[in-house]
């Protein structure tokens, strides 16, 4: 049982000529069909994508907007979670968040740097504070990248 | 059925094939980097180049044994087709590609760029780990120009190992002039040694032409020639290129050229 389609696959393998007999045996089985049909769709998918973006995708330099998630209180700080958006055209490569905190007249700055924001896409990371983020006011703004390529 | 069956064989071995060139890409920071930063209009470039590489390399070594262009395109498809979902499947399994990521563009880029080297790998697996031994009937089509063709995938595919890497950069910084010169020698030496010298197989059939300075002359240099090539379109489709002094682009291209000359002498081993 195991041998038969093992003879069948090596026939048409072992007469490299075949394609000039008419070769009745040689038939496109139906899975090679489907499977370049899935390529397809998946190369047309990467190239229509990426020309996409090459014609008419977002132009000018990084744009990127900080917001706050989530503040959580935790025995070392308030972890103040934040999401980096890239609203420009291109990806900006190590970005550093800053997060100035105002409450009752006393100012702490937090910051960290992420390695990458691509354009349309998001990244995340925290700020921690000594006091409630909550309570003052929260001035976040990313103060610098450099270009990713 | 059978023929069905004996495909869903050839395709599993495409998987395989297709993981074992590829992850050391899919498992190399670089790559996930560049895959959003690499500028569109190169990395479009880098994917129409691919379909015609993937198509001939499919002339030579498909994981069907075929002949006609309608399944050399079948073979080049589905190659790419494998390619694209393990690069897709890995990179989520990595946590490098999140949920909400593989649609925009920077996931469609990191997947795309893996997908390259994973297809090539796809496609070789189809004969590296077939049944039959290597096949005879490539070789006997080997006239000059398809030697050059693969050569050049031979080198794109061993530099594009380590073309995204920063070393690339780094080294071509620490190298002087002279150490340049000096890989330049050793790349062409060692280029024609593993070609014509060595006896590795696959290279029995290779036209022993003649004496040391022709075969110099006709396929070690054009071999060099292309590799160089090659190397430079790698650096430029990662934008290592770009601001960079001439001369640091030169040192560069022949950092990169040495792994490629290596692919390009080792091609034959390969495909």
């Amino acid at each position: 049982m195991a041998q038969k389609p093992k003879t069948a696959s090596r026939s048409p393998s072992a007469r490299p000529t075949a394609a000039a007999k008419p070769a009745p045996a040689k038939q496109t089985p139906a899975l090679e069909w489907a499977s370049a049909v899935v390529g397809l769709v998946l190369a047309a998918t990467a190239i229509g994508f990426t020309a996409w973006d090459a014609l008419f995708g977002a132009r000018g330099p990084p744009a990127i907007e900080v917001r706050l998630q989530q503040v959580t209180q935790t025995p070392h700080g308030y972890v103040a979670q934040v999401e980096a958006f890239n609203h420009g055209g291109e990806p900006a490569a190590q970005v550093q968040i800053e997060g100035v905190l105002v409450s009752g007249g006393s100012q702490q700055t937090s910051s960290f740097t992420i390695d990458y924001v691509a354009e349309g896409s998001k990244a995340s990371g925290g700020l921690v504070f000594d006091r409630d983020p909550g309570v003052g006011q929260l001035k976040l703004r990313a103060t610098g990248f450099a270009d990713a390529s | 059925m059978e023929a069905n069956a004996g495909y869903a064989r050839a395709l599993s071995r495409a998987f395989g094939g297709a993981l074992l060139f590829s992850f050391p890409l899919l498992m190399t920071m670089e790559m996930w980097s560049l895959g959003m930063a690499v500028e569109r209009w190169r990395l479009l470039v880098f994917l129409l180049l691919t379909m015609p590489m993937l198509i001939g390399l499919s002339y030579y070594a498909g994981f069907e044994p075929t002949f006609r262009l309608k399944d050399e395109v079948l073979d080049a498809l589905a190659a790419f087709g494998v390619g694209f979902l393990l690069a897709a499947v890995l990179l989520s399994i990595f946590g490098v590609l999140r949920r909400d990521e593989i649609f925009t563009q920077a996931g469609v880029g990191k997947i795309a760029l893996c997908a390259a080297p994973a297809a090539v790998g796809a496609l070789l697996a189809g004969k590296q780990l077939s049944e039959q031994g290597p096949g005879s009937r490539e070789k006997e089509r080997a006239g000059p120009l398809s030697e050059l063709f693969l050569m050049a995938v031979g080198a794109a595919f061993l530099a594009f190992n380590v073309a995204p890497t920063e070393e690339m950069v780094l080294i071509a910084y620490q190298m002087g002039p002279w150490a340049t010169l000096v890989l330049v020698v050793i790349s062409i030496l060692l280029l024609h040694v593993f070609v014509y010298q060595l006896g590795f197989p696959g290279e029995t059939r290779r036209r022993q032409a003649g004496d040391f300075r022709r075969t110099f002359v006709a396929f070690t240099c054009p071999g060099y020639g292309v590799a160089l090539l090659m190397s430079l379109y790698l650096l430029w489709t990662f934008g290592r290129t770009d601001g960079v002094a001439a001369h640091e682009i030169a040192t560069m291209t022949v950092v990169l050229g040495f792994p490629a000359a290596i692919g390009a002498a080792t091609a034959r081993l390969v495909i």
